[in-house]
């Protein structure tokens, strides 16, 4: 309980930093996004449908993503997203605290880098 | 639901479109959100089939990821704006601009509209109605008063005319001499023109018809800038002594009785009894004056001041105005005066007196004022339907403060609601707009129709691009008016108060006050229609119990006109007229027969300088000016006129008698006010040698002869042997119904002289009744605005006072569960209810006591500032105010505390 609890919450803290890391060098499409998290944190985060849309959603609306929608021959189309200005400062930013928060964490918990 | 076997076949999209369907999205962003959506869902159920779950599983695993973390659709609430047409892809959306807005606002104001069918019929049919009534005055307005006259440069085409206020002469036209002096030396005008009305017996084309017509000078036509449809105007030399030698055609006479034909130039017809070549024919809109529809030459004698009877057109320079024709003249009429002491004894620099106005409006004459009037009433009343419909609107938002905040929370911006809002009202103002401009068109065929009532240019009066112009503004204006103030209230919605409160309707504090100020406009603007209404009610019933001096009933008057040109001396005449009188006696159920050469209430009244015998004006001083009528001995029979003092004329006051006269009682009055008229002389001026001295015989009521309402004059008769008029009335008073006399009268006529018709034949109550017309129609159109003005306002506080009722219920059950008698609820609702409708009161009276003023060219007899018709006024608002608050304040009291505390 007080673990899933924890889990949200850091999922929360982490979930944009990871979004946009994700774009920031290749447009990729909703499903490619949460199968990325999902294999590279070796499936200790996970964002399903009901939490990645919302959350790609609210990032466009802020203007740091932009969705596009590309068809492909003999695919359904797609929507990619990918990185705008606006999110490369913000990601840049988001990159610099997450860095601060973990030295700092890591400072007091005796937790070292890997 | 997607059936577990098959599993290629789920339908993700169903299940995605389900669960997301309370975000009521746009077709379009539903569209991409599922195809996204649904896509990843698939992706997902294949990757747990192919790491070897069944499809069941698989399935399952997808379907409670979709509803993870309280479901979709709760997660993208606060995102996916509703109204961006391309789904979240917010960043290229068409929606911000206006143009992707309109369609559709258009589409949900229409749905909105569709869903309280009754709501919207109201107010359609109120501004139709409002929107109807003032397109229509308007279009009057423009037809009578703006649209320029068919000729060229109208705006250069001034009237003008003298004044004597110190002679109660409103209107004293030029002699001969004065207008050619004008002419030659006025510096403001390019041209001018003079002209005497005239009418013309016209025989020898089908049967004798008298012809309204008029005696012009010769660059007459040049001035208006009209050329003739055929042949030619007047040209130097036709102004011969002989009468009439040539004469030009107006439009309407020329196809009525020549048929159309273009041969008519050259042809002689016959004018009076005197011919008459045809040189010209005029267009169809050439009319001045008004109905004349045949013109010949003046003959303008420099040396002739005898007959003040020149009407004056001029067309003053480019550049110049009214005003500086007006100075000018004033200028020139001093010089002439200062000259010419004989004619102008009281010259003196700066004492002319001008009266010079655009011919348009010159034109347009009596009828100009009661149109404004009714133009102001008419958008008057919108204004109130108008405060009626916005109360009605901000009710409804009341209503509709959940919709509105719901829709705030989904992510609609205060504007955008503004938008929509206004876009509804613009709508309601369209539809409106749209049934008013058919009324409308209906409503100016009446009007070009209305039989008693002569208004001038009325085949001017119709609804053409002007008045469409005009009803597009009216109706976009009312939009604002009514629209905006609901509109920007809903703009500023309270989200926290709405969804908690939204669905009982009760408004804020704010648009309570707006509501109630929208109230109290309504009471003031009725209370200034319902004032103005009863003062000109008031008036006509003044005016109505008038005793004009003869009895109106059983009274036939049909005119007639001997021609010179057969008839050649006054003895034969005179001759003429008696026949008349004894051969019209003779006709079964007629009683008396007069003649006169103006009957009451026809147009024109003869006057003249009258002296009184010692009563002599000394130099300088202003001479008297009388009506002057000629009569025969029969003539106060037949009006119906008592003789006070005195005697009237018998038949033994021939031409070599004494010469004998009949004043009225305000000429007698002002004269010899001790009541001893009879046996005094008087004289016309210029006639104080001792032969034309004529002895008063005896004293008669006034009669008011050119108007019911016209203040008295001076009045004197004399009788016709001793001075013999070419035209004469003819005054027959009968025992039977007037008007079936006529045609044995004009048959007697006939057999004397069958060449002389009787025109302008009615009976006096058709006379009495016409002169009123002007009047009681606008009377009628007054009162009614008032009545609807009235009802609109009663509806407005009985809606306001509901609203509030409702909106108070539990408040009411408080009270009354804690012991307050129904009454005191009562009184509390009635109180709220007459405070506004007093505070209207109120400043409706200040409203009127400025608006009346301008009333006061229309009224007779009541003052603008009327005590009982305001009181009357106020009385009956107040009533109906408290009528229209009883009944939800009676629904208050009966407020079931028990049900309203559980609600």
């Amino acid at each position: 309980m007080v673990q899933a609890m924890l889990d949200r919450e850091l999922k929360k803290g982490s979930a944009e930093l990871l979004i946009l890391s994700l774009v920031a060098h290749e447009p990729r499409h909703g499903y490619e996004l949460s199968k990325l998290i999902d294999s590279r944190s070796n499936g200790a985060i996970r964002f399903h449908v009901a939490s990645l849309y919302p959350l790609l959603y609210r990032l466009e609306k802020r203007g740091w993503i932009e969705g596009r929608w590309v068809e492909k021959a003999n695919q359904r189309r797609r929507r990619y997203y990918r990185l705008t200005a606006e999110g490369r400062r913000v990601l840049a930013a988001q990159r610099r605290n997450w860095r601060e928060f973990v030295e700092a964490i890591a400072r007091i918990t005796g937790v070292q880098h890997a | 639901m997607p059936d577990p076997q098959e599993p290629d076949r789920i339908d993700w999209r169903a299940e995605i479109t389900t669960r997301l369907a309370s975000l009521r999205l746009t077709p379009e962003q539903e569209t991409d959100l599922a195809d996204e959506l649904a896509q990843h869902a698939d992706d997902r159920f294949q990757e747990l089939r192919a790491r070897g779950a069944s499809d069941a599983d698989a399935r399952r695993t997808v379907m409670t990821e979709l509803d993870d973390e309280d479901g979709l659709a709760a997660r993208l609430a606060g995102i996916v704006r509703r109204g961006a047409p391309r789904g979240p892809s917010l960043g290229v959306s068409t929606s911000g601009t206006i143009a992707g807005q309109v369609p559709q606002d258009v589409r949900y104001a229409l749905r909105a509209m569709r869903r309280s069918p009754g709501f919207t019929a109201g107010v359609i049919l109120t501004l139709a109605l409002g929107i109807g009534a003032a397109t229509t005055i308007f279009s009057v307005v423009n037809g009578v008063l703006l649209a320029p006259l068919p000729y060229r440069d109208p705006g250069q085409l001034v009237a003008f005319w003298g004044t004597s206020p110190e002679k109660q002469l409103p209107r004293v036209d030029f002699p001969p001499g004065l207008f050619v002096s004008v002419r030659e030396k006025s510096r403001a005008f390019a041209s001018m023109t003079a002209f005497e009305g005239a009418g013309f017996t016209l025989t020898g084309v089908g049967d004798p018809v008298r012809i309204d017509a008029a005696t012009v000078s010769l660059d007459f036509f040049t001035v208006f800038g009209t050329t003739p449809l055929l042949g030619r105007t007047f040209i130097a030399g036709e102004d011969t002594p002989d009468d009439n030698r040539v004469t030009v055609l107006g439009y309407g006479l020329w196809q009525r009785r020549f048929g159309g034909d273009s041969s008519v130039l050259g042809r002689s017809i016959t004018l009076n009894g005197m011919p008459s070549t045809v040189i010209g024919v005029m267009p169809p809109d050439f009319a001045v004056p008004i109905r004349a529809e045949l013109w010949v030459p003046l003959r303008l004698d420099p040396a002739a001041f005898n007959c003040w009877c020149l009407s004056m057109i001029g067309r003053v320079k480019p550049g110049l105005d009214t005003e500086d024709a007006a100075r000018d003249l004033r200028m020139t009429l001093d010089d002439f005066g200062l000259q010419r002491r004989d004619v102008f004894p009281d010259a003196k620099r700066g004492g002319s007196r001008v009266v010079a106005t655009p011919l348009v409006r010159e034109i347009a004459g009596d009828v100009r004022a009661p149109l404004l009037v009714l133009l102001v009433a008419v958008s008057v009343l919108l204004l109130i339907a108008c405060a009626n419909i916005a109360n009605l609107l901000l009710s409804r938002a009341a209503g509709r403060g959940r919709e509105m905040a719901v829709r705030c929370c989904l992510g609609a911006s205060p504007q955008r609601i503004a938008t929509q809002l206004l876009t509804e009202s613009a709508l309601l103002a369209a539809a409106g707009a749209a049934l008013g401009v058919v009324l409308a068109f209906a409503a100016v065929r009446l009007v070009r129709r209305l039989p008693q009532i002569e208004i001038p240019r009325v085949q001017d009066i119709r609804v053409d691009p002007v008045v469409l112009a005009f009803a597009v503004g009216v109706t976009a204006i009312s939009a604002l008016l009514f629209g905006l103030a609901p509109a920007l209230r809903a703009a500023r919605v309270d989200l926290q108060t709405n969804l908690k409160d939204g669905a009982r309707g009760s408004s804020a504090a704010g648009t309570r006050r707006l509501s109630d100020a929208f109230v109290v406009v309504q009471f003031a603007l009725s209370l200034v229609l319902l004032a103005g209404a009863g003062l000109l009610i008031k008036s006509l019933g003044k005016l109505v119990a008038i005793d004009p001096g003869f009895r109106a009933e059983h009274m036939l008057v049909a005119r007639m006109q001997p021609p010179y040109a057969r008839y050649g001396s006054d003895t034969v005449v005179r001759s003429f007229y008696e026949r008349v009188v004894e051969r019209t006696s003779a006709i079964p159920g007629v009683r008396a027969v007069g003649l006169t050469q103006r009957a009451p209430l026809t147009r024109g009244n003869p006057q003249d300088n009258v002296i009184a015998e010692g009563h002599e004006p000394r130099p300088g001083e202003p001479i008297v000016v009388s009506n002057v009528r000629y009569i025969t001995p029969g003539y106060f029979a037949a009006m119906g006129t008592p003789v006070l003092q005195g005697r009237s004329f018998t038949a033994s006051d021939g031409p070599s008698s004494p010469h004998v006269a009949v004043v009225d009682e305000t000429f007698a009055r002002r004269f010899w006010p001790d009541g001893n008229a009879v046996g005094k002389r008087i004289a016309h001026e210029g006639d104080t040698s001792s032969t034309r001295w004529l002895t008063v015989v005896g004293v008669v009521p006034n009669v008011r002869h050119a108007s019911l309402g016209e203040p008295l004059n001076l009045q004197v008769y004399e009788p016709y042997a001793q001075r013999t008029p070419w035209t004469m009335y003819l005054i027959i008073r009968a025992a039977l119904p007037p008007q079936t006399l006529l045609a044995s009268v004009r048959a007697q006529v006939a057999s004397i002289d069958p060449e002389i018709p009787l025109y302008e034949a009615r009976t006096m109550e058709e006379a009495v009744s016409r002169s009123l017309a002007t009047r009681r129609l606008t009377n009628t159109l007054l009162t009614s605005f008032a009545i609807a003005a009235f009802v609109l306002a009663a509806i407005g506080i009985y809606g306001v006072i509901s609203i509030s009722v409702a909106g108070r219920k539990r408040e009411f059950g408080v009270r009354l569960a804690l012991g307050a008698q129904p009454g005191n609820v009562l009184r509390l609702v009635m109180r709220q209810g007459t405070w506004l409708a007093l505070t209207g009161i109120a400043i409706g009276m200040l409203g009127a006591t400025w608006v009346v003023r301008f009333l006061r060219g229309l009224l007779y007899g009541v003052s603008a500032f009327d005590v009982p018709t305001f009181l009357g006024a106020t009385v009956l608002l107040a009533v109906v105010a408290i009528a229209a608050c009883l009944i939800p304040a009676r629904r208050a009291t009966r407020v079931a505390p028990v049900v309203v505390l559980r609600e």
